[in-house]
Order: C-alpha cells, then structure tokens, then sequence
C-alpha cells in the first residue's frame, strides 16, 4: 500500500508539474499587448532575468560548498559509505528544484504582467483569469516539484534522513531567496519613492524615475521568487519532520505507513489544489478578493473530504485526521484574522490613521502596538493547533509529536492554491505599473488598480498563513531533532536549572532580532546608495524629469541585485554557523534550547513585523484616500513615515524569519548524529 | 520661432518665451541645468498686450534663440507689481503646472460657479498669498477685496482660489476632515466657529500660507479680478480631469 501512496505521490507531482507547464505555454501564447507595453514589460523581464543569474550563481557557490562539507562530514561518520554522497546529491537536488520552481515563477510572472495589462483591455474577467493562471504556474510547480523530489528520493533510498539532505537544500535556496528578495525589493521601493515622490515629485510607477523598473522587478523577487521559496522550504520540511517522526509510532509494522503519510497529504493537497484552481472565478460581484477566497476555501474543505475519505478507508488512525483538520483550520483562521488587522477597513488601520495627524511618533506607537496585539490570534491559533493535534494524537495511541508534525503538513497541504493567490498579486502589481509607463487607457489602469487590491489582501493572508506554517513546520523538527538525538543515544531533556540550557535560549532569542536588524540596515545601506545614484541620474540628465531622455534603468536594477546578494553574506552565515557552534561547544541540551528561544523570538518577530508593516502601509494608503486630512496633511507625512519604517519590517525582515528559524531547524537535525558524537560540553 | 508672454503667479513676473505654454510650464516647473522646481500658475497674455509700466517690446527683442538654435526659454520683463498692471482682456488662458511638470490649460467662464455650502475657503495666489476663511461666496469675496472694502485694506488686483472645506462647510464643529490643504485641523475649526458666533465677514487662517497649493483641494476653480472685472477659470471635475488629462492627475494627486 505504501508503495502505492509513492507512486500516486510522484504522479500528482508530475501531474501538477505539467499543468505549470501547460499554463506556462498558455500564458506565453497570449497577446503580449503594443510595442510601447512589451518595451517596458521588456526592461522588467531583463531586471528579473538579470537578479535570478546572480542568486543562482550566488546559490551554486553556497551549494558546492556545503555539498563537499556535508558529504565529508556524513561520509566519515555513516556506515553506509554512500550516506554522505546521497546526502549531498539530495542537497544539491533540493536547492536546484527549489530554484527551478521559483525560475519558473519569476519567469511566466514577468511574462504574464504585460499580458494581464492586455487583457484587462477586453475587462476584468480575462485580465484576472490571465494573472491567476500565471501565479498558479508557481503554486502547482511548486509543490509539484516538492512531492517529486521528496518521493523520488524516498523511493530510492527508503531513508527519511537522505530527504531531510534535499530539505536542507531547499531551505538554503530558501533563504537567499527569501532574504535577498526582501532585500532587493525595499532598497528599490524606498529609493525610488524618496527621490521620486518626495524629492522630485513625480507618481508612482512613473516612467521618468530611474529606480521605477528596480522597484517593479523587486515586486517579483520579493513575492514571487522569495515568498515561494519560503513556502517550498516549509512544505518539504514539515513533509520531513513528519517522515522522520514516522519511526516514533509505537507499532513497528505500520513505522512505513506513517513515515509516507505525510506525502499522502502532499498528495491530496495537489489533487484538491488542482481542482480547486479551476474553480476560482471572477463572479457577477466582479470581486476577485471574493474570487480568491473562495478558492482558498473550496480547496480547504476539498481537501478535508479527501483526508477523511483517505484516513477511513485507508485504516489510518484518526489522531491523524484530526491533527491534519486542526492544522488546516488553524492556517484558514490564521490567514484571515492578518486581514483584521491589516484591512484598510478595518479598526487598527483606521485608528492608526486617525492618529497620524498628531505626528510620526503617535502614528509609529499605534500601529507598533496594533502590531503586537496581531500576535495574539496568531499565537492562539499556533498553540490550539498544537495541543489538539498533540493530544488527539496521543489519544488515539499516536506520539503527540507526530501530530503536530501532521498538524503542519494539513496546514501546508494546500500551499498550491495559497502560493497561486499570492504570486497572482506581484502580476497584477506589475500589470498596473506597465500600463501606467506604457500610457495605457483610463479603462485598463482601473481594471487594474480592483485587480491590485485583491492581489495585496491574497499578499496579507499568505504572510500569516506562511508564518504561523513555519511556526509548525520547526516544532515538528524541533521533535525530529530531539528524536534524532534520542536515537544516538542522546536525551534532549530542556531544564531551565541546567545553566547550558539558559544560555542556549538566550542565544537562540537573540538570533532572529539580531537577524532582521542586519537585513533591514542592509536594506537602508542599499537603499542610501541607489537614492544617490538617482539623484546623479536627475541631476547630470535634466532631460530625464522633462521627458525627453530615458533613465539609465539598468544600472539601479544592478546596484539593487548587487547590494541584496552581498549584504545576504553576514545574515546567512549566522543561520547556518550559529546552530552549529551552538551544539559542537555548548551540546545537544543547549542546541535544543537555542531552538526554542529561537522559534519564540522568531514567530513573534515576525508576526509583529509582518502585520504591523502591512497595517502601517494601509494606513497611510487610507489617509490617501483624502481621511483625516488626505495627502500632504500632517496626517499623511506622519503615515509615510509609517509606511516607510514598515517596509522593511513586512517585505524584508519579517518574511525571511520563517526560513531562518527552519533552515537553523533542518541544520540541527541534520547535524544532530555529529553533534551527539562530537561536543564540547 | 514665435514668442509668447506669459504673466506667472509663482512668483508674480511678466515673462517673454519661445517656448508654448506646456514646454514653457515644464521648463518652469523642473527647470533646466538650474534645477529649480516647483509647482508654476501662469497666465498666456495676449502677445499684442502693452503697458507703459513694462517694456515689454525690449523683452521681445532679447528672446532670441540660443547659438546652438534652441529656442530662449524665458526673458523676465518685470517681476514687481505685474498683476495689477496687466489688464484682464489681454488675459488668454490659465495654466495649472505640477511639481513634476505637468501642464493643464483651463478656458475662462462667463459664468461664475453656483454657490454651495455657507463657509468658504480662499487661498490667495497673488500679490499676497494669505489663507483665508469667509462667509462670502467668491464674487462677494472679491468686491471686499479689491472693489468695496470695508477696512483699510485694499488690493488694487488679485487671484485667488476656492478650495474645498469638504464637510466642515456646512458643520465645522464636527464635519469629518476630509482632503484639506491646511494642517492645524483644530485652529481651521476654529476660524470657522469664529465665522458663525463673531459679526466677521473673513477670518485669516495663516498669514503666510506658501502661494502654492494642492491642485486636488481645488473646489470650483480660480479667479482673476481687478478694479474693471472678475474672471473665472473653472477647474473641471476630477472624472474629467482623470478621464482627459490622466497625466496631469495623477501628478495633481500626489
């Protein structure tokens, strides 16, 4: 029966794999609009083209590296005297299907941009079946890669341990992508707007600015490339910690059955995704938000009947169904209450708006403070989906830790349809910037600012449903870890009387604030270099304010691309070297506690980040709307100050604390047969 | 090359120029190797205008091209006491340029805007540039001004505009604030109440007001008068503007 489940696992993958293909070639056929159009959407496909080159080249030179150290390190200590070689062939393989999803992504989004903007002169409706076909090119390549991958290297090797290599792997792409991403797209953003709107005066998405086709190629870095990366990381290695907490089931003879039952879910996932793709449409409301939505939710509750049908049939334990629903509802709440608190409707937005005419600093305490009340429905959702999945587990005679393992993966499950939204949304971004460059009629730029709103509210409801999924995923591998060190003989028993174990927590506390302060003065250190080269660029070519001489576009798409992967260096090392230093010198007990203080800090930080950024930016956006003042009122300098600081906070530092606490995660469990064997203390 | 005359707001100067109204209004506004940059309103003047407090035909004899051929962007003929010394016939069209440089030319009306609301508020463009609120609708506002003033206080010509209170016309007190050109919301308020409970006619909200203002807040339009007449150049409505002129708006929006 297992053997059927990998099968029918590799199937779906590659099933969902050619649809990407086949929507990738549909995109690709459709009209990509006037000359002016593809000449713009043209700078933005080089811009991308041109940033993927240098993350991939950046990727292969980490890749290599950590190949050669984790085929020595695993060579040496293994029995198997291929252990170390297949580790590091499923390493490599994980980090270059993680880059082909997110190749593929970025490819057809820079593709279907112009095309959506075509579209959306013939109406709504193909303009939004257009972008959405396209973001799904990312969602169903992605996790059909993933599923393809996994069971591919469990079928060969029949060794949980080998695919928690192509995880590693996964997650390392992961985090450059998701990282230098963010990077890349605020250092765009926060020039061009400072030079642009504030210095100069000049619109949005304005042809005249320098830094406008950097800015537009960020939109895609940062939420298609970066995000999807961030969520392939997190599908594989919630997949992974389920599989290695397989051999936790007390009754040896079904060990199998439960190490693929996570790929089941996998499975599942992608055939409910799929269907559930085909029935997003826009209805007679004309609301895509609405459309989206109930995609979501379709392929929830399709995705529910399959598990209950699979568990019943099958003869699986119920702990599974059960623990499998609370991570799935858990992710669907989870998702929607972010909306509350980032909705330009909604109370915290408005409030904070209000505020904003008694200046800067009311504006920051308010919507820092709406931030951290963010955290609590989150959390709450974290730690219901947690304790049901655990004791429900542990009731029907299932390790509560395996649970929670399969809380995650019912929560991640349905990442095809939730990555298709979120990748829909840089598409019409960008949809809205080219027609605006490319002069395009009144009717298109309309079609396209409804399409937009949508697109940001499936970007709000991904980044919570991306954090609280991430939060999950490193539980379950904080058990695998501690379940690795069981099986070298070493108990993880976390004591806050044991002073190693107080050190680990702090130090593993520390790491994630420390992490998104690097990237955010990386993202001003960058930003500060490409506002003075725009300011060269307007000041030695008046003819680029008067219209009559293009910008030199390529040279702040360079100096975002350059400045994002290098300032990646630092932060990268610290994910990657910490955890080990941590357990070579300090031991198993204080790596384990470094992993919790880790994961605390990082859930919260990035739940505060992320919501209070996006409520900082809709709140400012409602001033705009001509509240309390409009724009140039003190409401409104208060509230672009606002934005601005959450800019980095939502799109940069925020998101990349799923992958830093998942990458420290995997290197813990991966490492965790050498650091037993080998510590200091 | 033909040279044009242009009386500008911002600040107020009698220009000679080569260049027509759009180059000339994104010329004013971005600048050329100078750099200066600024929202600009000026005023096309008929070419045949002349007055003995301007030499305007030496002005017209120095706008020559430039060696390489490009046409002479500006010669200033006079940047004192320009308005009152222009008369209102030889005033052609109005040009609204952006930060940005983006120009807008609006046509006179022979109509004035139909009054709506019981407060108004004035930004006076020039000679001075104060922030005013009123219970006069413009073309009362005006006579007090310039025709019939009831106090010292006498300009001998003046532009201004109606921008919008949006529901603090009607209800100061509590009216929600909407897209307001002025940031100290609880002293407008207050001007405003003033209005209702003291037997003023005009109360001044800020003495200092830059001359510049949001296009956007803009409610009926600009006005043009002096001792002889009013003009009225009417601001069209922002469905139209985005609909006709989408450029323009969206810098006017900013």
């Amino acid at each position: 029966m297992e053997n059927f489940w990998l099968i029918l696992a590799l199937c779906s993958g590659l099933l969902s794999v050619g649809l990407a293909v086949w929507s990738y070639i549909w995109v690709n056929r459709q009209d990509p609009g006037t000359k002016e159009a593809q000449r713009v959407a043209a700078w933005i496909r080089r811009g991308a083209i041109s940033y993927l080159r240098k993350l991939y080249s950046a990727l292969i030179m980490v890749a290599v590296v950590l190949a050669l150290i984790i085929a020595i390190v695993f060579g040496i200590n293994a029995k198997d005297p291929y252990y170390g070689f297949k580790m590091a062939v499923a390493f490599v393989c994980g980090a270059s299907l993680s880059a082909l999803a997110g190749y593929m992504g970025m490819t057809i989004a820079v593709s279907a941009n112009v095309r959506s903007a075509t579209a959306a002169e013939k109406g709504l409706n193909p303009a939004f079946n257009l972008a959405f076909r396209a973001g799904s090119v990312m969602g169903l390549a992605m996790i059909g890669i993933a599923v393809t991958g996994m069971s591919t290297i469990y079928m060969l090797t029949r060794q949980p341990e080998i695919v928690l290599g192509f995880s590693f792997g996964a997650s390392t792409l992961a985090l450059l992508a998701k990282a230098g991403g963010g990077i890349y797209t605020k250092t765009a953003d926060i020039a061009a707007d400072l030079v642009g709107k504030v210095e100069i005066g000049i619109p949005e998405d304005d042809p005249r600015n320098p830094a406008v086709i950097a800015d537009n190629v960020g939109d895609n870095v940062g939420d298609v490339a970066g995000m999807g990366a961030d969520i392939f990381d997190s599908y594989v290695a919630s997949s992974v910690a389920v599989m290695l907490l397989g051999i936790s089931v007390p009754n040896v003879a079904e060990q199998v059955k439960y190490t693929v039952f996570p790929l089941v879910l996998c499975t599942l996932g992608i055939f409910a995704s799929i269907i559930g793709l085909q029935l997003v449409r826009v209805g007679k409301d004309g609301k895509p938000g609405r459309a989206l939505n109930s995609g979501t939710i379709i392929t929830c509750l399709l995705f529910a009947a399959m598990v209950v049908a699979v568990v019943l049939l099958g003869g699986y334990n119920l702990g599974v169904l059960w623990a499998a629903l609370a991570g799935l509802t858990a992710g669907v709440i989870i998702g929607f209450t972010t909306d509350y608190f980032t909705g330009d409707d909604k109370p915290p937005v408005v409030e904070t708006a209000r505020v904003s005419g008694s200046g800067s600093a009311i504006n920051i305490i308010t919507g820092f403070s709406y931030g951290l009340i963010s955290i609590v429905p989150s959390i709450v959702g974290i730690v219901a989906a947690t304790l049901v999945s655990y004791y429900l587990a542990e009731s029907f005679g299932l390790s509560g830790v395996y649970g929670v393992g399969v809380s995650a993966v019912g929560m991640l499950a349905v990442s095809g349809m939730i990555v298709s939204a979120d990748a829909y949304g840089p598409i019409v971004d960008n949809a809205r910037g080219i027609a605006e460059m490319a002069g395009m009629s009144e009717r298109v730029i309309d079609t396209a600012d409804v399409l937009d709103a949508a697109g940001n509210t499936a970007k709000a409801i991904t980044k919570g449903f991306a954090i609280s999924a991430a939060a999950l995923t490193v539980l379950a591998l904080f058990a695998a870890y501690a379940s690795e060190m069981e099986a070298e003989g070493v108990k993880v028993a976390l004591s806050l009387r044991n002073p190693l174990v107080i050190a680990g927590i702090f130090l593993g506390a520390m790491t994630p604030p420390l992490f998104s302060a690097l990237t955010m003065l990386s993202v001003t250190r960058n930003a500060f270099d490409m506002i003075e080269e725009i300011r060269r660029q307007f000041n030695t070519n008046p003819g680029i304010l008067a219209g009559t001489a293009e910008p030199d576009y390529e040279t702040c798409v360079a100096l975002a691309a350059q400045g994002a992967l290098t300032s990646l260096i630092l932060p990268a090392f610290l994910a990657v070297v910490l955890p080990l230093i941590v357990g070579f010198v300090m031991g198993p007990e204080a790596l384990g506690a470094f992993l919790g203080g880790a994961i605390f800090t990082g859930i919260i930080f990035a739940l505060l980040m992320a919501n209070a950024g996006g409520l900082w930016d809709n709140a400012k956006k409602y001033i705009e709307s001509g509240m309390f003042g409009g724009k140039g009122s003190e409401a409104h300098k208060a509230g672009v100050v606002g934005d601005t600081v959450g800019d980095p906070f939502k799109d940069t530092a925020g998101p990349s604390l799923n992958t830093l606490i998942t990458v420290m995660s995997l290197v813990s469990s991966l490492f965790a047969p050498v650091i037993a064997a080998f510590h200091l203390f | 090359m033909t040279v044009h005359l242009y009386l500008s707001l911002i600040p107020e100067a009698l220009i000679a120029s080569m260049l027509d109204p759009e180059e000339f209004g994104a010329y004013y506004a971005v600048g050329s190797a100078k750099k200066s940059r600024g929202q600009a309103i000026f005023f096309e003047v008929d070419p045949s205008f002349r007055h003995e407090y301007f030499d305007i035909d030496e002005g017209i004899r120095r706008c020559v091209p430039h060696e390489d051929g490009t046409p002479k962007a500006s010669i200033y003929i006079s940047v004192y006491r320009v308005l009152e010394h222009v008369s209102l016939d030889a005033i052609m069209k109005l040009y609204l340029v952006t930060q940005d440089g983006r120009t807008l030319g609006l046509d006179s009306s022979e109509e004035l805007p139909e009054e709506t609301g019981k407060l108004h508020l004035y930004q006076e463009i020039a000679p001075v540039h104060p922030l005013v609120v009123s219970t006069l609708g413009p073309r009362e506002f005006y006579e007090l001004i310039v025709k019939y003033p009831t106090t010292l206080l006498k300009l001998p010509a003046v532009c201004f505009v109606e921008l919008s209170l949006g529901a603090l016309a009607d209800d100061p007190e509590r009216g929600e604030v909407g897209d307001l050109p002025y940031a100290n919301i609880p002293h407008l308020r207050q001007c405003l109440i003033e209005l209702r409970t003291k037997s003023v006619h005009t109360k001044m909200v800020n003495r200092i007001q830059p001359a510049t203002f949001p296009y956007r807040t803009i409610k009926s339009g600009i006005f043009l008068g002096n001792q002889e007449k009013l003009l009225f150049f009417p601001m069209p409505s922002q469905e139209e503007l985005r609909a006709k002129h989408y450029r323009w708006w969206r810098s006017a929006n900013m």
